[in-house]
């Protein structure tokens, strides 16, 4: 347990993001599974007895990868292929990445002709989520992800042990949401930089040690209902450029909901822990806001998005655009449209870690405050 | 050189091709918006009219129509990032400027992923524009290319729905007899493209990949039609003679090329005389080669298409070098240019691996060039020809 500041495990996660699987290894002389956003359940990695890390190649800067994948494919496909090249994620053993669009699909290709020595294992997720065969087709990618795994690490595989790991990752999530909920009701003290050392150190984190180092935090801190931050709804894949959340802060914004693929969004549907495991990872799952590489009707899909932004209650809407995401960009107009039409405020921001100032993104996070404080 | 006459009929198959489009509601024929990789067979067999959006683009794109459509999609919030066959349809609709007067509107889409994912999202905003009902065929790609036995199960059902589907929106049952005959026509035209794409293996070739580009239309768009068995008869027997009477494509060919990737439409004529005046022909494609593979059974189509998506056109990294290296030695090809094509990230990702990959194998080297299908903004021809003259050059030099 720590004493002192009870940030500190988490922050110290974010300024070093190998810390936990580096222990890991060295204790244990286990297998690291490194996997990308979003979606890869990483309760069936731990429960083969590997380490799962997240892998977030969208902030990283490239320089390499550029001789083995074109200028005008997304930072975090760029970026993870530039982490291999440039040693960065040696500690990695095996890698897994979620099928979600043409440029995961072609990573996966690459990697396996870059990095043989680390194997890789693309997750076929289905895209077409109201097809009720998609549901038996996600957990024979789930069984077959676990026997994968469990390949790695010689274990065999053992649905009470994968059952145990589903229980474990709940209470997680559970806490993760309970996090959330005091964000929205402290925002001045849970603020969305804290916020987001939870989330994203409990992806790079043993899942036991986070959940104790949670319970330490200051849950007892009373509320600021008087609050005047403006809650934001913020939506995209990650959290890029990673500067966002200290200058949300830094401009009196808060979180009203975040559907980030791997925020709030990946804990948001409270699964079952009674039954198979893999049809509670998959009921779970499909319960879980779509991400934008999937497929669902696609006037619901507006329209589901701009009730969530409704029922949020938030002030306006931050949509964060990967450049070169072909998933993304397509929805954005009709997302917007329907933004406008009911006035709410909204700001489209094209990430790349190749071509980002901080400057330019605090002016135009300036500029959507003001407009959000005359909202108000 | 002498052009092929069988491809002057490409201008009257499309006129009539579009016309019929646009008459098929008034024949009370659904419209039907699709992509090449869907079973239209099934569509003919219920009465209903395949309308392809890829299509209309290339033809937009091929008119040098592009960059002013393109802006328009861009006005609308599509980012010029974006395939430009997707911001050519959608702007070409906001602006209503068209080579063939538009489309129809649809009363049903349906897509396939085994292509590319940016055409499912596409296709989502088309769904939304026109309310019309979207059916998704989801294709799950198998990495290496690996027997999925699952995935099998989930395409096949999805096809099994999809019949039942179409059944259930045109209120009639799916007539066999049509079926079946649609399927054998569909295989026709797919064997008789492939006979005329092994044409380019004669020395000198009869005919190059420019060509073949421009014959494309019947193959994509009329599948499963009397029109496309016929066209391709026509012009193979036109190739065969002119093969017989020693007529290539390209004077004194001395480069035998390959062309990776979609064409970039704005830029064929001028490419195609720039490579002609140096003795360089195209003789084969990836992109052509993809309209050979078409044909399924009649006994048990679901099954085959299944196996198609899955497999043959899903864009595996080793079936696609092995493909190439095939390709080398059958062609007898000395060299390859790959376009990077920004538009087309599905295709383009791998290219730099798959140049590597197939120059390991076979010794036969390969240019990239950077280029975008339709939108004459993203590139510079004469950059383009700089490099695929220095190319050649190295050919040369051997
Ligand atoms: S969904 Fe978009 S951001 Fe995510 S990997 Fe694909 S292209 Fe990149
Ligand atoms: S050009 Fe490429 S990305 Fe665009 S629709 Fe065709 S296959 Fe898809």
């Amino acid at each position: 347990m720590t004493s002192g500041d009870p940030w500190k495990p988490f922050q110290d996660i974010i300024n070093d993001q190998w810390q936990e699987a580096r222990r890991f290894k060295e204790s244990a002389a286990g297998v690291v599974i490194g996997h990308l956003a979003p979606d890869v359940p990483e309760e069936i990695l731990h429960a083969s007895g590997a380490f799962p890390v997240s892998i977030e190649g969208a902030s990283s800067a490239v320089s390499m990868a550029q001789a083995h994948i074109p200028g005008y494919t997304c930072s975090h496909v760029m970026g993870t292929l530039d982490l291999g090249l440039s040693g960065k994620l040696d500690i990695i053993d095996a890698l897994v990445i979620p099928y979600v669009c043409d440029s995961t699909r072609n990573l996966s290709h690459l990697w396996k002709r870059l990095f043989p020595d680390k194997p890789s294992e693309l997750l076929r997720l289905p895209k077409r989520l109201e097809f009720e065969g998609a549901r038996d087709y996600l957990i024979t990618e789930y069984r077959r992800l676990y026997e994968w795994a469990c390949g790695l690490t010689g274990n065999l595989p053992d649905t009470e042990r994968l059952a145990e790991s589903l229980k474990l990752y709940e209470k997680s999530r559970a806490l993760l949401r309970r996090a959330f909920l005091k964000h929205r009701s402290s925002p001045d003290v849970w603020t969305v930089t804290l916020l987001r050392s939870l989330f994203v150190s409990a992806s790079r984190s043993d899942r036991s040690k986070h959940l104790e180092w949670m319970k330490a935090l200051p849950w007892d801190c009373p509320e600021n209902t008087e609050s005047d931050l403006a809650a934001v709804y913020l939506k995209g894949k990650v959290w890029d450029p990673p500067q966002l959340s200290g200058i949300m802060d830094e401009l009196g914004m808060c979180l009203a909901e975040d559907e980030t693929a791997a925020g709030h969004r990946a804990v948001m549907v409270e699964g079952v822990t009674n039954g198979d495991p893999f049809e509670a990872l998959a009921d779970r799952s499909l319960a879980t806001i779509p991400y934008t590489g999937y497929h669902v009707e696609p006037t619901g899909l507006v329209n589901g998005f701009l009730e969530r932004v409704k029922k949020s209650q938030a002030s306006g809407v931050i949509l964060l655009n990967p450049k070169f995401c072909e998933a993304a960009a397509f929805d954005t107009p009709d997302f917007v449209n329907a933004l406008k039409n009911e006035s709410i405020p909204n700001l489209v921001l094209e990430t790349s870690a190749r071509s980002f100032s901080v400057g330019q993104l605090k002016l135009r996070l300036e500029a959507f405050r003001e407009m959000l404080g005359m909202e108000m | 050189m002498e052009p092929i006459k069988s491809l002057k009929q490409i201008k009257k198959v499309t006129t009539e091709y579009f016309t019929a489009a646009h008459m098929a509601r008034q024949n009370n024929k659904k419209v039907v918006y699709c992509n090449v990789f869907t079973p239209v067979e099934m569509l003919y067999a219920l009465d209903m009219f395949p309308v392809y959006p890829e299509n209309h683009a290339a033809i937009v794109g091929a008119r040098k129509m592009a960059a002013e459509v393109s802006a328009a999609a861009e006005g609308m919030g599509y980012s010029m990032d974006l395939c430009s066959y997707a911001r050519c349809d959608l702007g070409s609709i906001k602006a209503g400027i068209s080579p063939t007067w538009g489309l129809p509107k649809p009363d049903l889409i349906l897509v396939s992923n085994c292509q590319c994912g940016t055409l499912t999202k596409w296709f989502e905003v088309l769904g939304r524009m026109y309310s019309a009902p979207m059916i998704l065929i989801d294709v799950p790609h198998s990495d290496d290319g690996a027997a999925d036995i699952e995935a099998e199960k989930y395409v096949r059902a999805q096809l099994v729905d999809l019949m039942g589907r179409l059944e259930e929106m045109t209120g009639r049952k799916l007539d066999e007899a049509m079926f079946k005959e649609t399927i054998r026509l569909s295989g026709e035209a797919s064997d008789l493209w492939t006979r005329m794409l092994e044409l380019g293996m004669k020395r000198p070739a009869p005919i190059t990949v420019f060509d073949q580009f421009i014959a494309m239309f019947p193959m994509v768009s009329q599948r499963g039609t009397q029109i496309a068995v016929d066209f391709y008869s026509g012009l193979i027997d036109e190739l065969e003679e002119r093969s017989a009477a020693g007529i290539s494509a390209v004077k004194n060919e001395k480069y035998r090329l390959f062309w990776d990737n979609l064409p970039i439409w704005p830029e064929l004529g001028r490419l195609s005389t720039f490579l002609g005046d140096r003795g360089a022909a195209l003789v084969t494609s990836i992109y052509t080669w993809a309209w050979s593979k078409l044909a399924v059974s009649q006994d048990d189509p679901l099954t085959d298409w299944t196996k198609q998506y899955l497999y043959t056109f899903n864009l595996h990294f080793k079936s696609r070098v092995d493909n190439y290296v095939d390709l080398a030695r059958n062609y007898q090809l000395d060299g390859f240019l790959y376009h990077s094509n920004r538009s087309c990230k599905w295709i383009s990702q791998d290219v730099q691996e798959v140049r590597a990959a197939v120059t390991e194998i076979t010794g036969i080297p390969g240019v990239i060039i950077e280029a975008d299908q339709n939108d004459t903004r993203q590139y510079s021809v004469e950059t383009l020809e700089k490099q695929i003259d220095n190319f050649l050059d190295m050919l040369r030099k051997g």
